[in-house]
């Protein structure tokens, strides 16, 4: 131990202090306070308080203030405890431990370690194991040192063991304990305040005991007079059930209750006698409300009942097919063609019945219209035909109108009727829209499948017939075959006229004459295979009936019906259409007629719209060459017929003008435009059929705006004829030159004064021979300019959003300016040329005013990129904002790791710094030490030598001397 | 112990520009076409679709003729913006953070002791958004921004930023830049904003001229004169306050003018400023 001791300088240094402290403790118990006192003499830098770098408003400073400098202190009084220590113990091969009591809690006094330990030589003594143990007295030597005279005198007394044994638990031994402890304590407080320690663990101990003894009586107190309450219980109840069945049994309860609840009841208690309480209240209550439900008769059922006598909903009949229905207008046709056969037998039986007859025929006509109400044909019977041709007029004004809408606006026909077939035209519509698309698909693939083999030939067949009848007609308008049937159309309108005034005058006369003439109309009509056999039907009938027969031939072979109709019905349309050529070709023009004829023929091209358009476009060729034909010896007329006219307005009206490219339209509108550019205008006759194609291209370009230059150079060609100037009046135009001939002279050139402008009667004038005076006449002139002013007015309208508007249009405004400043025109006329002229001028502007000039193209200058900058709605500082949990949890321990490795690193530093400076200490300690001995050495050498050089020997001397 | 600020700073910085030079060669194609497409996505007004579609529809139209050429406009001038004493201070409002604003923080600040008049982030969020909606800026003449708060913290203000339009989100934004000391863009690692160490001369060109505008000056000028007078191979440095009240400081400024009769709010000085910049540098 002694070794140890030595061998650690410093080691030994601390404990010699502690040593020092323990003898100090008695002799000086202030001093410890003396030493805190200066322990703690102040640092100057440990009063250094961390700054405040920031201020933030609200924020607690809390956490951020430190004193750096004590902290530094106090990490180096650390150091010096534990590293320091462990420094030192590295080289030591053993430690020295130091297990005395009180010396490993720290800040303890040296007077406080040694009551602990004595304190603990008590305990150890006052053990039961060393209760016999006889002491040695050298344990008691070091105890007893300070008192140890009054001690002698306790010895004797302690001899009584009891004393020691009851202690802990004879409050009243202890009481003559402490009594006797206090006879004691005259020896050392000491003693005094230990046992007064003791007995306070006594009184403690005690409590806690008689606390958990009072508990346990307590709760099985309460346990017991819980088991009482229960056998109380038990035997209660016990004794109200023999009461219960008692009762039952006597004769008291049996007088007041259901008879037939008795036995439930009487059968319960006896089970009741083994059974529960409980039970027995449920199953009684069961019996008791089946009962009841005996008793009375259930709504419920009831119910049952009547909805077992309800009527159930029955289904409908399913609704109709087309062809269903096209099959039941057929059978009913024919059901009344029987009838008819029936009644005309009976008619011949006796002629007093005829009027009967002709009665019960317009009967069943009039039925039969009101029946068909969908086939709006019906509506042109005997009350339309009174009103026929009374408003042939406006033809051309009314056709810029509404020339679209209504198929019947060139007709102008009266308003009545006008308002009539506008419906009509909307009917038509709308049921050739909802069937078109079945009766297409279907027309279409049978077409299809006939294609190989029959379509070429039947095609051909068609074409060839209706190709010669057409060349028949068109080589010579009038043929001798032609003029056969025209004749007899004639005839058939003359009686046509005169059947007409009959009917109205009196309905009922007129009727039998016709009748007595003319075969009455089968109601079941196959469909004719030629014009001869369709003019044999036809021949000599009225306009109605005439419709009403294509109606029934339509009905009786409707495609719907048989497949093999198709067939016929195309043939039909080839003739009807024929037909409808031939009568447009008639001198008296049967507008009416016609007008009727449109009706049954768009609603079969919708049928078979292939078929159709076949037609049309070999229609359309034959014109075609026909017309070169014609135009290569120029001096023949050249214009279109009539029929050709109405032809093409025909077409236009039933195919769809406004695509942008058709099978028919397409050459259709080629056709117009070659005829208004290549004819020559030779008569007024020309320009009235030019203005006429030319309104006719205005509707048929109106939706789709395609521009028909022909058409405009066409107008302004009227309006230049319209000038007086004699040579070089009009050159302008840039498409001037396209026209081929121009008019050469000016035939519009109004020379008379006019008072009124008739509207032109397009029809009449075509009746016209060539040479009438009619055309050279002022009147003439000026309605033709009205009507073809109001065309152009037509083709500013759709024209006007064009961009090349201005160049278009400015010349004609400059030629209608020259025309309205001229003579004699009238003022009526004046004010139109000059509001279509200002018109041009206001629409030019706008786009002159719209254009741009032109300049190098400019490029966009870029902007800079904007970029949006990443932020929180609510930033809190310290969380990650990461989306990806994963990668915030190893960001967030990866910093943790960082920051670990940052402190432990910073630490380690701090540690080598301060062994390093101990290090030094101990080396300048060292140095130090060696420097005093090198130089104590040396004075001693010094000495000596000097000593030996100055001759005196030993120091003796020297002090001698030196004193 | 932690890296010295300034090694990591310059390192930073030596990245970025190579990062940039690379990047902008052969990246320029792509993410031209993406963020037009964002462009479109995220804003979806059905005007600009409409102005697009029609300004393409004109190019279409006039493939033909040759374009004219581009007035190259020289990258040596700019123009840079200071604002000085923004009243952005961030405080901690019963939990959380906010920033301080009169309307809201009435209370907390008379708590406090401050003048509730004094905290007005809206005039530094309008300021900002006139300078970064200028066509001044659109045109890429914006060298910089640079916001000084009231409290002397520095801030960069990139000229690319789509600055949050409400003022909401605006201080939200400026709340996160206070705390965290860096905005960066969506989808990119660039940093938009960025608090930056005092004094602000150091970031400024050398050829530059510091003009201090404030009422209080005696210099009233025609700042469109006064624009046109400076030549065209400086760079312009204006420091404006953002305050409600008071005058900037006028210490690295060179010129301290007025250039209205009228005390004018910081977004309209501004608007005066980029507009009289406009019209010399003829940017419509």
């Amino acid at each position: 131990m002694v070794k140890i001791l030595k061998a650690t300088n410093s080691n030994r240094k601390d404990d010699d202090s502690k040593k020092k402290k323990k003898k100090n403790s008695k002799l000086q118990p202030d001093s410890i306070a003396m030493k805190k006192v200066k322990a703690t003499k102040s640092n100057p830098f440990e009063t250094i308080w961390s700054r405040r770098k920031f201020d933030v408003l609200g924020k607690k400073r809390k956490g951020e203030e430190r004193r750096l400098g004590l902290a530094r202190s106090l990490a180096i009084q650390k150091r010096t405890k534990t590293l320091l220590k462990d420094y030192e113990q590295s080289g030591k091969s053993s430690v020295f431990v130091d297990r005395r009591i009180g010396e490993q809690t720290e800040g303890l006094p040296e007077f406080d370690k040694a009551i602990m330990r004595s304190q603990r030589e008590r305990q150890l003594k006052l053990g039961k194991k060393s209760k016999y143990n006889l002491s040695d007295g050298e344990d008691e030597d070091e105890f007893e040192e300070s008192g140890l005279g009054s001690f002698q005198e306790k010895d004797d007394f302690e001899d009584d063991v009891p004393f020691e044994d009851d202690e802990d638990k004879e409050l009243g031994e202890s009481e003559k304990r402490s009594a006797i402890l206090k006879h004691l304590s005259g020896h050392g407080g000491r003693g005094s305040s230990e046992t007064g320690l003791a007995e306070v663990e006594e009184n403690r101990r005690k409590t806690k005991k008689e606390v958990m003894d009072e508990l346990i009586s307590k709760s099985k107190y309460f346990k017991a007079q819980k088991a009482k309450d229960k056998e109380e219980n038990v035997e209660f109840l016990e004794q109200l059930d023999n009461n219960f069945t008692s009762m039952v049994n006597s004769e008291a309860l049996l007088a007041l209750t259901d008879p037939t609840k008795i036995n439930a009841l009487k059968a319960l208690v006896n089970k009741s006698t083994s059974d529960s309480s409980g039970k027995f209240d449920v199953l009684s209550s069961v019996p008791k409300t089946v009962s009841l439900q005996q008793e009375k008769p259930d709504s419920y059922d009831k119910l049952v009942n009547e909805m077992v006598l309800d009527r159930r909903a029955r289904p409908s009949n399913r609704t109709k097919t087309p062809e269903e229905i096209a099959q039941e207008e057929k059978e009913r046709l024919e059901q009344l063609e029987e009838e008819r056969q029936k009644r005309m037998h009976a008619a011949d039986d006796s002629s007093d019945e005829d009027v009967d007859g002709s009665r019960n025929e317009d009967a069943s006509r009039r039925r039969l219209t009101s029946i068909s109400g969908d086939d709006l044909g019906d509506s042109f019977t005997a009350d339309d035909e009174t009103n026929t041709k009374l408003g042939w007029i406006n033809g051309m004004l009314e056709k810029h109108a509404d020339e679209v809408e209504s198929e019947e606006g060139t007709s102008s026909e009266g308003l009545e009727s006008d308002g009539e077939d506008d419906e009509e035209t909307g009917d038509d519509d709308d049921d050739g829209d909802s069937d078109e698309d079945f009766k297409k698909t279907s027309s279409l693939k049978d077409w299809e499948q006939s294609d190989d083999d029959k379509f070429d030939t039947d095609l051909e067949v068609e074409g060839g017939r209706t190709g010669d009848e057409e060349n028949s007609v068109d080589d010579d308008d009038e043929d001798d075959e032609e003029d056969h049937v025209l004749e007899g159309f004639k005839k058939s309108k003359a009686v046509e006229q005169k059947q007409k005034n009959l009917s109205d005058h009196d309905n009922v006369k007129a009727v039998p004459k016709p009748l007595n003439q003319v075969e009455d109309l089968p109601y079941t009509i196959e469909a004719p295979k030629s014009l001869e056999e369709l003019s044999l039907l036809l021949k000599d009938r009225s306009e109605s009936q005439i419709v009403e027969a294509i109606r029934r031939i339509r009905t009786f072979n409707a495609i719907s019906v048989a497949a093999e109709n198709r067939k016929k019905m195309q043939v039909f349309y080839g003739v009807l259409l024929q037909y409808f050529s031939v009568t447009a070709n008639t001198k008296p023009l049967n507008y009416k007629l016609l007008n009727l004829l449109v009706e049954p023929l768009m609603k079969m091209s919708t049928e078979i719209p292939y078929f159709s358009a076949i037609c049309a476009r070999q229609r359309l060729l034959r014109t075609r060459t026909q017309f070169v034909e014609d135009i290569k010896e120029s001096g023949r007329l050249c214009w279109p017929s009539l029929k050709t006219l109405f032809l093409l307005r025909l077409w236009s009206m039933i195919f769809p003008c406004s695509d942008f490219r058709h099978v028919v339209m397409t050459p259709a509108i080629l056709l117009m435009c070659e005829y208004l550019m290549r004819c020559p205008i030779v008569s007024g006759r020309d320009m009235a059929i030019g203005s006429f194609l030319c309104s006719m291209v205005l509707s048929v370009t109106k939706q789709s705006q395609k521009f028909c230059p022909e058409a405009i150079i066409f107008v302004q060609t009227l309006l230049v004829a319209a000038l007086d100037e004699k040579s070089g009046a009009y050159h302008d135009s840039q498409l001037y030159h396209l026209m081929e001939l121009k008019a050469p002279k000016p035939l519009l050139c109004i020379q008379g004064s006019l008072n009124k402008i008739h509207p032109l009667d397009f029809l009449s004038i075509l009746d016209l021979p060539e040479d009438s005076p009619y055309f050279s006449s002022d009147e003439f002139r000026a309605s033709i300019l009205v009507a073809v002013i109001e065309t152009l007015l037509g083709y500013i309208n759709v024209y006007e959003g064009f961009n090349s508007f201005p160049e278009i249009f400015l010349p004609l405004s400059k030629v209608l300016h020259k025309l309205a400043g001229q003579m004699h025109v009238p003022s009526e006329l004046q004010t139109k040329l000059q509001d279509v002229a200002e018109l041009i001028e206001k629409k030019a502007d706008e786009h002159h005013t719209l254009r741009r000039p032109l300049e190098m193209r400019k490029e966009k200058p870029v902007p800079i990129k904007l970029l949006n900058p990443k932020f929180e709605e609510n930033f809190v500082k310290g969380r990650d904002y990461d989306p990806d949990r994963d990668r915030a949890e190893g960001k967030k321990l990866r910093k943790r790791v960082n920051q670990e490795h940052k402190g432990a690193a910073r630490e380690l530093r701090k540690d080598n710094y301060f062994l390093s400076q101990v290090k030094d200490k101990e080396k300048m300690r060292l140095e130090e030490e060696r420097a005093e001995k090198y130089g104590k050495a040396r004075a001693f050498l010094q000495e000596q030598e000097h000593a030996f050089k100055s001759g005196q020997l030993g120091k003796g001397k020297g002090k001698k001397r030196r004193r | 112990m932690v890296r010295p600020y300034g090694v990591k700073g310059k390192k930073r910085k030596k990245n970025r520009e190579v990062y940039d030079k690379e990047e902008e060669v052969h990246e320029e194609i792509e993410v031209g076409v993406d963020d037009e497409e964002e462009n479109v996505a995220k804003r979806s007004k059905a005007e600009e679709d409409e102005d697009e579609a029609k300004a393409q529809q004109v190019a279409d139209e006039l493939s033909g003729i040759p374009i004219g050429p581009l007035d190259q406009d020289d990258k040596k001038n700019g123009v840079i913006f200071i604002l000085e004493r923004a009243s952005l201070e961030v405080a901690k409002v019963g939990k959380t953070y906010q920033l301080l604003n009169s309307d809201e923080h009435a209370n907390f600040l008379k708590r406090n002791n401050k003048n509730p008049a004094d905290y007005r982030p809206d005039i530094a969020h309008q300021a900002m958004l006139m300078i970064l909606d200028s066509t001044l800026n659109k045109a890429g003449k914006l060298r910089a921004l640079y916001v000084r708060t009231e409290k002397g913290v520095l801030f960069e203000v990139k000229p690319h930023v789509r600055i949050p339009r409400t003022y909401k989100r605006f201080s939200g934004i400026i709340l996160q830049l206070l705390q965290k000391l860096s905005i960066s863009a969506v989808g990119k690692r660039e940093k938009l904003l960025r608090v930056i160490k005092n004094p602000v001369t150091q970031y400024l060109p050398v050829n530059s001229r510091r003009i201090g505008f404030s009422h209080s000056s005696e210099k009233l000028v025609d700042i469109g004169d006064y624009v046109n007078a400076v030549s065209n191979d400086v760079n312009l440095v204006f420091v404006l306050g953002a305050m409600a009240h008071g005058k900037i400081e006028k210490e690295f400024v060179d010129d301290f003018i007025s250039i209205s009769a009228y005390p004018l709010s910081a977004a309209y000085c501004i608007s005066k400023i980029t507009n009289a910049l406009e019209r010399k540098w003829k940017i419509l």
